[in-house]
């Protein structure tokens, strides 16, 4: 086959197919795939490979064990058919844009650290004038995060933003979860760090899809690519480069999320996070980011204002009246459960500390308790007992 | 000539009645022991030997031959001695055969022809059929706790002779303490704030509900279960003679009183192998924790760090209140009916379980508690997590109640389930608890939801059913149980390591 012979758009489709075969190489990261594709086509690339061939400078970046990944990249090149690649990626409506090519997020353009290629599928979310907010946090949430998240993802949704986040589990699973309890709302973009057909974790694999066909998931992975330890990181400076603004819900001192803060300050994006309890390990994280001078997001409107401060305006000026996507009762049935309510708070608490505060016997608060629960007002984590709102925001 | 001694030896925790033949005839002067025993019941020769002749007895220079009839059960460690001594004598004519025709004779000798205590002498001396017991001083006030026979104390075997010859009295016996004082144990009112554990540990103790507690290190797991025998009533004496029973057969010190009154507590360290867990070993059968808890309270602490294996051991005992361990050399049965608790971490960080407060990745958390099997898990009726008690708990709280007004609830909710025929709740069958335990319409509608969610079993349910019965018997109310019971009953039964959690999907 040769690609020179064909028209302007099927070689551009050509090259995207090897750039995705290249990208799906054993131990290829951004840089040394940056490396190889420095004034040369990826055809080239490939058919250098295939023979053993790498240029200087991605010898260069190899260290050490260069002939090991070169022999590596070798056996693998010719196992791998960048044809049938095409195909696959044709079946799933995939896209690729690669720098220097119209659809290339201009983001991306002056980014630092740029993706040699970009897929994506759904609608492009990153042309439009729709201003964008990274909604991000921890998996090992509480139930306030996953209240908040919920609250700013649907909150902005409904006023014309589009919510960014990692399709994690967790923080970013109930912040795309609430952008898509809007019916007419800004669609959400999600950043993942697999290739596009790879759902990881397995248990998003609904969102995902829901994603994928209302909004924009987007990847600098090729098809195929599972999950790695370095991809996550990765993944979280594209969130912080495509988004106009961070915002926070929860972060462990060391969590995942502070590569996103770090990606973000790198990239000048502003950085809001969510106010937590200072007992909350879940909230260590995000309250220090407000010690060091993140400002605070404590509803839609700090985010909105912090986005036009960017240049931002989301479509609508102010955000409408939405239903809550879960559906809770105001006020419970019994007196007693309203009593049990009051003492709760709004964090976490053991049984034990709630029978202290509420001076109820163990059956009558065991049996609040379940009503509680069953009415969905209450949520039982690992033996914690946790209080949900009904209308938040 | 011959002699014939009454003795007996220990099986499993059953004793076993022995005769012991002597014979002594003219040949080579040999010793020679047959009837399967052990090793160091071989070593009786040469015990035997240096006790006579340090007792100033004369040693037969004739072909000796013991045999241990039974012959088909093999006999373990040195309860043989006296006998085998005394038969001697018998045969050496020292000894008038008639008077020794009505006794049983149990102990070690030592190589000055003293008389020594041996393990298990309780069920011992319930296996021979003797007019009366010789035992050593040691073990004379065990000995005569259920024996119908008359229990002689004698220290020294000169002295034993003596008094089979008639030319002295029978060693007056050693004065017995009637009735040990109550060992005083933890108290509950150490426990600060806790309330809903201390419930669950109420209701474990009133209806023997096994009891599971789930926490991070430093909440008080292990606190909270060393105060739970204090709460529990005293052994009946049926089972406080059975508690002693085993607890003499495996070599263990008994109370100062004799009797085990008092629930046993055992709580075995988490590199226990099944044997000593559930009983057994290799030749000479001990019977395990499970076995010495009988009737008390097995403290399972770290559950999760015990082998897998060793812990499905346990699920049969559990079930039916027995062990029975064979080995080649014949079997075993234990009896085995504890209240067991157990603690655990909810993984194994050790941080904090309030949501987000633990560091384990989901998948470790998972292989964690994998290990704790399914239906293991589900002979827990009570499974409560336990957390580290509020600052101004512990700084502030009041004190709690004690263990003796808890433990008079107990004794009341014991008395409602003796009614019903059986010690406790736990211990109703499914027919009995469907007659004893009517449910409310209401709490007959929640159990419905609760099995069409898939969130009980039927087998959950019964247990739900007793521990809502448990609950209602300790408020000292009537039954139909209400939806209040059964829903608390629900609450104390969580699996502590799902969250229930909020899913966008």
């Amino acid at each position: 086959m040769s690609g020179e012979e064909r028209s302007e758009p099927d070689r551009d489709r050509i090259h995207d197919a090897y750039v995705a075969a290249l990208l799906g190489l054993p131990g290829m990261g951004p840089a040394r795939a940056r490396s190889l594709l420095v004034d040369r086509s990826p055809l080239e690339v490939w058919r250098g490979i295939a023979r053993g061939r790498v240029p200087k400078e991605t010898e260069a970046l190899l260290g050490a064990r260069r002939s090991e990944v070169i022999g590596g990249w070798r056996a693998a090149a010719a196992v791998i058919d960048p044809e049938r690649l095409l195909v696959r990626m044709e079946e799933m409506g995939m896209r690729v844009s690669r720098p220097g090519q119209a659809g290339y997020p201009t983001q991306l353009v002056e980014d630092p650290d740029p993706p040699v290629a970009f897929f994506t599928v759904g609608t492009d979310l990153l042309v439009g004038g729709l201003p964008r907010v990274a909604v991000v946090g921890t998996r090992r949430c509480s139930g306030y995060g996953t209240d908040v998240a919920i609250q700013l993802g649907r909150d902005l949704a409904a006023a014309g933003v589009v919510v960014v986040s990692g399709l994690a589990l967790g923080i970013d699973a109930a912040a795309h979860g609430g952008a898509l309890a809007v019916t007419d709302g800004a669609p959400p973009l999600g950043v993942v760090g697999t290739g596009l057909d790879v759902v990881y974790p397995a248990a998003n694999r609904a969102l995902w899809r829901r994603v994928a066909s209302t909004g924009q998931l987007v990847s600098e992975m090729p098809p195929g690519a599972g999950p790695t330890r370095w991809c996550f990181p990765a993944r979280n400076r594209i969130i912080a480069a495509l988004a106009h603004v961070l915002v926070v819900v929860e972060s462990h001192a060391g969590g995942g999320s502070m590569h996103t803060v770090t990606a973000a300050l790198e990239r000048d994006r502003p950085i809001l996070a969510v106010p937590g309890p200072i007992r909350s390990p879940a909230s260590e994280g995000s309250n220090r980011l407000l010690a060091e001078g993140a400002a605070p997001a404590c509803g839609v409107d700090d985010v909105i204002c912090a986005l036009s401060l960017v240049g931002q305006s989301p479509g609508s000026a102010t955000p409408r009246e939405v239903p809550s996507p879960v559906d809770l009762p105001g006020v419970p049935a019994d007196p007693v459960d309203g009593t049990v309510l009051e003492a709760m708070g709004w964090s976490p608490i053991s049984p034990d500390a709630l029978a202290e505060r509420c001076r109820l016997g163990p059956v009558e608060l065991g049996a609040a308790v379940a009503r509680l629960r069953r009415s969905g007002l209450v949520i039982e984590t690992r033996g914690f007992l946790e209080r949900r709102s009904g209308s938040v925001g | 000539m011959l002699a014939t001694v009454n003795a007996a030896t220990l099986h499993g925790v059953c004793g076993h009645l022995v005769r012991v033949e002597v014979h002594v005839a003219n040949g080579l002067p040999a010793f020679t022991v047959v009837g399967l025993p052990d090793a160091s019941c071989r070593e009786a020769r040469d015990r035997v030997r240096a006790a006579l002749v340090s007792s100033g007895l004369s040693w037969p220079a004739r072909r000796i031959t013991v045999n241990l009839a039974p012959t088909g059960i093999p006999k373990a460690g040195s309860v043989l001695d006296l006998a085998m001594a005394v038969g001697l004598l018998v045969a050496c004519e020292e000894i008038e055969p008639e008077s020794i025709a009505d006794l049983a004779f149990l102990g070690e000798l030592g190589l000055d022809g003293s008389i020594r205590p041996v393990s298990g002498v309780l069920p011992l001396v319930d296996a021979v059929e003797a007019f009366g017991v010789v035992v050593a001083p040691g073990n004379q006030s065990e000995a005569s706790l259920i024996a119908t026979q008359r229990v002689l104390g004698v220290g020294d075997l000169r002295t034993l002779v003596r008094a089979l010859r008639q030319e002295a009295p029978w060693p007056a016996p050693e004065v017995v303490p009637t009735r040990a004082e109550p060992v005083e144990g933890p108290d509950l009112s150490d426990v600060r704030g806790q309330r809903i554990v201390r419930f669950a540990l109420e209701v474990a103790a009133a209806g023997a509900h096994h009891i599971l507690l789930v926490g991070p290190p430093g909440s008080g797991k292990s606190m909270l279960a060393r105060r739970l025998p204090g709460v529990l009533p005293d052994l009946d004496p049926a089972d406080a003679l059975e508690a002693t029973r085993i607890r003499s057969a495996a070599g263990e010190d008994l109370p100062p009183g004799g009797l085990n009154l008092r629930p046993p507590w055992r709580a075995p360290h988490h590199g226990s192998s099944a044997a000593a867990l559930v009983g057994g070993g290799s030749r000479t059968m001990r019977p395990g924790e499970v076995s010495l808890a009988h009737g008390g309270v097995l403290f399972l602490d770290e559950l999760g760090e015990f082998a897998p294996s060793v812990l499905d051991m346990l699920r049969q005992p559990l079930e039916d209140g027995t062990v029975r361990v064979s080995r080649s050399g014949g079997f075993a049965e234990y009896p085995a009916r504890v209240l067991l608790i157990a603690a655990m971490n909810p993984c194994p960080c050790g941080g904090s379980a309030a949501p987000g407060g633990c560091r384990c990745p989901a998948a470790v958390r998972a292989r964690y508690v994998r290990r704790i099997s399914g239906p293991l898990l589900d002979r827990f009726d009570l499974r409560v997590g336990v957390h580290r008690p509020e600052p101004s708990d512990l700084l502030s709280g009041e004190a709690g109640e004690s263990t003796a007004e808890v433990a008079s609830r107990i004794r009341l909710a014991r008395r409602r389930a003796a009614d019903r025929g059986v010690r406790a709740n736990s211990e109703l069958s499914s027919r009995a608890l469907e007659a004893a335990a009517p449910l409310a319409p209401r709490a007959v509608r929640l159990l419905e939801a609760e099995l069409h969610a898939g969130r009980l079993s039927a087998r959950g349910l019964q247990r739900v059913r007793a521990v809502a019965l448990t609950m209602s018997d300790l408020a000292g109310r009537d039954v139909p149980l209400d939806s209040d019971l059964v829903d608390t009953a629900l609450g104390l039964r969580i699996d502590p390591f799902r969250s229930e959690g909020f899913d966008v999907r």
